[in-house]
């Protein structure tokens, strides 16, 4: 039992790490308070035993450092976009473009009713 | 014979409902994506809805324009430059040209439909990397619309007279396919938003296969009940968690 819970611990605190590093950092959340909890249950167990592994101590600091970073990337970054002239340049192309093509195309003004009513 | 002549009514009462009150050229709707698991909201990207007038030698036209941008923290992993174009009849939003450019990751795909509503067929061309083209004839039924005019359609029903349950059907031309797709009105429901508190409509979006008051129908779409009618937030179910679309501002509105 103390196994299961230190290694659900160990994995759940990578997970974590991995995922507050990533753009998706809020998700982070959700592994470190599976961390939290299994590395909690697994010192319990231990205490009782009365040994305690280095290793949980270890998933402790690891989802801490985990909530620190997630923490910190939804306080201080902003989300922005950046580098769209590119698909700015192709907007007023294509528009340039479409003019060109439906100068050519045949419009008649043609109501269509298109939604049928149930 | 008096069937007949209440069903042309009908019709013809629902034309008239169906002309564009709602969007004028110089609106700017911008929404943020983003991807909603338990509680916990990522921001993936920008999505851009914008009208604007168009002149050509025959006609002024309504451009509807939809870009989505992923924000800067997701270019290294996944970068996403979209861009969905429909050129329209301002008063009846039937589309004339559409183009389609889309540029995800590494992956690249242009689609262009140019209709043509007398003879209802649509040439499409299909442009990959590579030079890739491919020419193809489709025949489509008459009413058939691209996927950005139909997403403005949508705000040209009367909801204000609609009952709750009412269904709308239309027919979409995606992937030189066409799709029936359908919404529900649902009733009004106050959200709050970023533009403020709002009273909306709320509609159920989906095929016309599902059905929707028994809760099979899992996208939903809220827009302002007042004569605007702007999407102001959209929830889309996909395998794990949720997609949301929520409205950061609003400019250029008609009313």
């Amino acid at each position: 039992m103390k196994k299961v819970f230190t290694i659900l611990a160990i994995l759940a605190s990578v997970l974590a790490i991995i995922l507050s590093v990533l753009p998706a950092s809020n998700l982070a959340i959700i592994p470190a308070i599976i961390a939290l909890i299994c590395g909690l249950v697994a010192f319990y167990l231990s205490k009782r035993t009365g040994e305690i592994k280095k290793i949980i101590q270890f998933t402790f600091f690891l989802t801490i450092i985990a909530l620190g970073i997630t923490t910190y990337k939804s306080i201080f970054n902003t989300v922005e976009v950046a580098n769209t002239e590119d698909l700015e340049k192709k907007e007023a192309k294509s528009e340039e473009e479409a003019i060109e093509e439906l100068n050519e195309l045949d419009m008649d003004e043609i109501e269509i009713e298109d939604i049928s009513i149930e | 014979m008096f069937y007949k002549f209440f069903v042309a009514l009908f019709l013809l009462s629902s034309s008239i409902i169906a002309q564009n009150n709602a969007i004028a050229a110089g609106e700017k709707l911008t929404y943020t994506a983003a991807y909603n698991m338990s509680g916990i909201l990522t921001d993936l990207a920008e999505v851009t809805m914008e009208t604007s007038n168009v002149k050509t030698s025959k006609a002024t036209l309504l451009r509807l324009k939809c870009k989505a941008v992923t924000y800067s923290k997701w270019d290294n992993f996944f970068k996403i430059r979209d861009l969905y174009e429909s050129y329209v009849n301002p008063k009846t939003l039937t589309p004339y040209l559409y183009k389609r450019d889309i540029n995800e990751g590494s992956y690249y795909k242009y689609m262009k439909y140019t209709f043509s509503h007398k003879t209802k067929t649509v040439k499409s061309q299909l442009k990959k990397k590579n030079n890739y083209e491919e020419n193809k004839s489709i025949a489509i039924k008459s009413g058939t619309k691209d996927i950005v005019s139909t997403l403005y359609k949508v705000r040209l029903f009367d909801y204000k007279n609609m009952s709750v349950g009412t269904s709308k059907s239309f027919t979409i031309i995606f992937d030189r396919k066409e799709v029936k797709g359908q919404i529900t009105y649902l009733g009004k429901e106050t959200i709050n938003t970023s533009i403020g508190k709002k009273t909306c409509y709320k509609l159920a979006i989906g095929s016309s296969q599902t059905n929707v008051l028994k809760g099979k129908n899992s996208n939903f779409l809220w827009l302002t009940a007042d004569e605007n009618k702007i999407p102001v937030y959209g929830k889309f179910k996909i395998p794990v968690g949720n997609g949301e679309l929520k409205i950061k501002s609003a400019t250029g509105l008609k009313h």
